[in-house]
Order: C-alpha cells, then structure tokens, then sequence
C-alpha cells in the first residue's frame, strides 16, 4: 500500500483524539433554534451550508500553511550545507494562523478551532512521530531521518508558540502543519479535511438523536459525498492573500503576485450560520461545546 | 482652500477625499472633494464639535462598472459621521454606458466571464488619537443579478473610536426580489496601531454554475427567513459603555427549543485580545425595518458622544 493511503486510513480513524466529538459546528444551537424545518431534512440542509461556508472561509489557509511545510522539505531536499533555520517558516505559519483568528469574528468557533487545532499538533508530536525504540532499526535513508527530525521540531516549536499564546493555533492551519508534515498532498489533504467537517457533523446529529447511525452512514455515502467533492473543487485554489516566499530558492511558491482578493480570498458565505453559531452558548441546556 | 484644486485634478471618476481637522476646539473640514458619480455633502451644525457627510452617488445608485474611492481622515480630537441618503442601491447595469469621457477603473473588466460588470467601492478611513469615526449608513440593497464589491480599511491608533456599520438587504420587496443578486462581497478590515484586529469578509452569491441541482441552494434558502443582514463593529474609548449594555443583554439571553426562528436574531463576539475594548455584533431580520429599530436603540449611548440631533439623522 502507497504512503499516502496508508495516511489517509489513519486519519480518517474516528478513534483520532482531535476533540472534534464536542464541536456541533452550530448544529446543536441550529437546531434549538427552531432552524431547518422538520427532523428529516434538517441534518442534510444544515450539512451543506456549513460545508459549503467551512470550505470557503478555511481551505485557503489548509492550503498556505501546507505549502510553508511542503518549502521546509523543500529546502532541505535542495540540500544547503548548514542547518536550516525554521524560524522564519514558523513566522509564515503564524502570520497565516493571525489572520485567520482576525477573520473568525465569532467567539464560540474561535474556542473551538483553537481546542481543535492544538490536539492535532499534540497527535503529530505524541502519535505520529516515530517512537525513539525504532531508531536505526527501519531502514528509511538519512534524508528521510533527517526530513522526519525537522517536521517533529517544526511541529514542537510551532506548538509552544501555541502554549505561549502566541500563536492562535488554528484548526486549518494546524491541520495544514500536520498533512504537511507527514507529506500528504494539498488535495488530500484538502479533500480530508471537508471530510471530517462532514462526518463529524454526522456523529454530531446521531449525538443530538436527529438522525440514526445508519442514516449517517447513508447520507455520508448518497449525499455528503457530491457535496463535500463540490465545494473542494470549488475551493481548492483559493488563497489567504499572506505572501509565502520563506524558501531559500527564491519565490517558486509565492504565487500571491497580482492575487485577486475578491474573487480568489477567503470569506463567510454564510451570516445566518454565522449568528447561530456564536449564539450556542446561550442555550439554556446544551450537549456540545460549539 | 490651499491645495484642494490639485487634489482635485488627481482624483479619476468616482474618487473623493474628506479630512477632518482640528482647530480650536472645532472640527473643520480641511478637505472635501469628490468626482462623478460620486458626491459629498456636509450640513452646517451648531455643535462643531462633530462634523456629518452625506456620500451620496448621482441618481441614487450604483451601476455595473462603477468604482467608487473614498479616502477618509479623521485628524485629532475630531469626530465624524458618515452616513448616506436613501439605501445604497446597486443596478446590474445601464443600457448606455455613464459618462464615457471620464477616466474609468480596470475594475470593470476583472468580473467573471459571463456577468455583467461588477460595481466597486473602496474606503480607506484613517483615525488619529482621540478622534471618532460613525460609519452609519443605509443598507445596500442589491437589485437582480447585480454584482457589487465593497472594501473598507480603517486604520486607527489605539485611543481612537470607530463604529462601522454594514448591512445588505434581500433586494426589492415591491418586486419579490428575495436574494437574487449575483454577487456581494464586503470586506472591513480594522487595523488598531499598524496591527490587523480584525478582517470581516463576507460573500453572498447566488451559484449559477451548479449541474446538480440536488445540491444546489440558493442564497434566499441559506439566509431564509431573514431580509436583512447586519454587521457592527465597536472599537474604542466611547464604545466602551455601549458594549459594556451589549454584554449585559446578550448574557440574559437564554435559549430553550424553539419551533420556528424569531423575527430578529443578534449575537455579540469580542474582537482583539482586550475583551472590554472591541465587539462585533450581528443582526438578522425578517424586515429591514426591524433591523434598523434594533440598531437604533442599541447604539443609543452614542448619543452621548455625539449630541442628540446628531444621532437623529441616522436611522432615519
């Protein structure tokens, strides 16, 4: 089995501890709400505005913060002699994190992104790196080690910016930082992230008893499908506009020159979502944490 | 007025510049020029302390292909209300093309292939120390398959106010337009001494291009059941006691399970890492009216900063 199957498989295991079992994405306060009509659709209308709205406002930053780990790689591959500095690339990295946190103006999403995306850098770090018992058994080559080694730093130092507050430490860049690390393409990785946007959603309505088990498993098959494939084409090449020119062979992946912000940035499609969202915390009783 | 003719001539169609000085005491507009289809208007005031300008566009509207570039500054200890007469109302296009002489932007031509020319209006706002700005329009109304982008910059030092208020509506209520404007984009961005504190960036489009139909949702059943969509950002000094009233009522709120949406819903979240000095609020309704009625007596505290007749011209 390829690399990247294999990757995907792990990713998409359910049991991932990233702490998206207590975010309802505003389905929870949606609901509450009186939103959506009756029990039988609302799951499905609500599933695609808010993909639809997700992919919009955070596939632009999946993608930056994937393509500044993807120049580290890089970078090393074009092998300089002396050690790489990851400073500047973790500069990137927060530079896209900061504007994501100044575009998320709603508080009970920012709470949520940030639980989120800080459990993603500790899975990297604690689950994803190779256990120390296995140096110098496998036998990957000395570039890979040495590609290995700076992933599991830039992701450890990216992490205490995090701790230290500051950094946002975002769910889409974070989840940008970890694909990228363990070399996921960007359409992978793009494409997994609406994924689980969806899925999680899903287990969301089974929680909230909107919906049974197998009707998730048939709407995520028959319906979430074409909609999560839609909105990723749509989506996938938009930009955060934040110039990404950190590798030391110039500017091959700055691609922000004349970038056109109106058609090609990202935004929020959808206000009302936007409303219910913040407004969870204002349920009298509630399940989820967003 | 030393200068102003200069400024003038460099101003292309659409263009206008107002600053806002101080002197003695006094608010004085130290300049005040605009072009075609673009005009200015500032009433007299007894309290001089705040000055108003009306941004008014000929005709009342906007067309495809209209740029609009607006620079404002808002010196010292200055206060400024911005409003507007009428809603901001933005046609698909016009038959003859307005005012062929005058310089035109390139914005025209960068819409998507298809669509008819998008209209664009660019703000740029500057507040000094102890200045204000009220940005308190009407609401755009976007009329069928028109397509309209407005961007907004301010940028602000740590001591000054600024009050932004953005709102669309669903279109023309006499023609049962519901949502059917192309494209709406809006962006105000808020840079607080040099850092960006916030970027609200908000897209409305009707996706024509989608085969599936099953997938396919339109803008009216995504914003449904509400006509009017509203953004307010509160930052500063002499928003302080307003969003310190906005804290307290959004804290009462207590929602149990509702059958149907209400009429009017808002939300209230923090901008910047100091809680007590900045907020977005945002309002939807199922009218127009509603939202306004809403605005008007939650931001009443300006009151205070402004004067009362002052306030009285917004929301009218």
């Amino acid at each position: 089995m390829d690399d990247e199957t294999f990757f995907l498989l792990l990713l998409s295991d359910s049991n991932l501890p990233t702490g998206s079992f207590v975010a309802s994405s505003g389905f929870e306060s949606y609901i509450k709400h009186g939103f959506g009509g009756d029990q039988n659709n609302r799951t499905t209308m609500f599933m695609r505005d808010s993909i639809s709205a997700y992919a919009r406002s955070a596939l632009a930053f999946v993608l930056d913060t994937h393509r500044i780990v993807q120049d580290v790689c890089r970078d090393l591959e074009q092998g300089s002699e002396q050690k790489l500095d990851l400073d500047k690339y973790l500069q990137k990295i927060k530079e896209v994190d900061e504007l994501y946190d100044a575009m998320t103006l709603n508080d009970v999403t920012k709470r949520a992104s940030r639980s989120q995306g800080v459990a993603l850098l500790t899975l990297y770090s604690k689950g994803l790196t190779p256990p120390l018992a296995l140096t110098g058994i496998n036998n990957l080559k000395e570039t890979e080690i040495e590609v290995n080694s700076y992933m599991a730093s830039l992701v450890a130092q990216y992490k205490s910016l995090v701790r230290a507050e500051s950094a946002p430490g975002h769910l889409p860049i974070c989840w940008g930082i970890l694909t990228g690390a363990l070399g996921l393409t960007s359409e992978r990785s793009q494409y997994l992230h609406i994924f689980l946007h969806a899925r999680s959603l899903l287990s969301a309505s089974v929680r909230l008893n909107e919906i049974g088990p197998y009707n998730a498993q048939q709407t995520l098959l028959h319906i979430s499908r074409s909609v999560i494939e839609a909105e990723v084409v749509r989506c996938k090449d938009l930009q955060t506009g934040i110039p990404l020119n950190t590798g030391v062979a110039g500017t091959e992946s700055d691609q922000s020159d004349g970038f056109d912000e109106i058609f090609r940035g990202p935004a929020n499609t959808w206000p009302l979502g936007e409303i219910l969202a913040a407004r969870h915390d204002l349920q009298h009783s509630r399940i989820f944490n967003s | 007025m030393p200068g102003s003719s200069t400024s003038i001539s460099k101003l292309q169609a659409g263009g206008g510049r107002i600053t806002l000085s101080s002197h003695g005491g006094k608010a004085w507009i130290s300049e005040f020029s605009a072009t075609y289809p673009l005009k200015l208007l500032s009433p007299r005031l007894s309290d001089s302390a705040v000055a108003i300008v009306y941004v008014l566009t000929y005709g009342g509207g906007l067309v495809g292909g209209d740029c609009i570039e607006l620079t404002v500054n808002v010196e010292s200890d200055t206060k400024l209300l911005l409003l507007s007469q009428g809603s901001t109302k933005v046609f698909k296009d016009r038959p003859q093309q307005r005012l062929a002489s005058v310089q035109r932007s390139d914005y025209a031509s960068r819409s998507t292939p298809g669509q008819a020319p998008a209209t664009l209006q660019n703000m740029n706002f500057t507040v000094s120390s102890h200045g204000a700005l009220f940005l308190l329009p009407d609401p755009v109304t976007c009329f069928r398959s028109a397509s309209y982008s407005q961007i907004q910059t301010f940028r602000a030092s740590q001591d000054a106010t600024i009050v932004i208020l953005d709102w669309v509506t669903s279109g023309r209520k006499s023609l049962g337009e519901d949502w059917v404007l192309s494209r709406y984009y809006s962006v105000n961005e808020v840079l607080i001494a040099g850092k960006r504190v916030a970027k609200d960036v908000m897209l409305l489009e009707n996706n024509e291009f989608d085969s599936d139909s099953r997938l396919n949702r339109s803008l009216a059943e995504k914003l449904s059941p509400f006509a009017c969509y509203a953004t307010v950002i509160l930052r500063g000094p002499l928003v302080k006691e307003t969003i310190a009233q906005l804290t307290t009522r959004y804290g009462g709120i207590s929602i149990m399970q509702r059958k149907a949406p209400e009429d009017l819903l808002w939300s209230l979240s923090s901008i910047g890492s100091d809680k007590e000095n900045g907020a977005v609020v945002r309002v939807a309704g199922k009218e127009t009216e509603m939202v306004k009625d809403w605005l008007k007596n939650t931001l009443k505290s300006l009151e205070q900063h402004i004067g009362v007749d002052v306030y009285r011209r917004a929301f009218v």
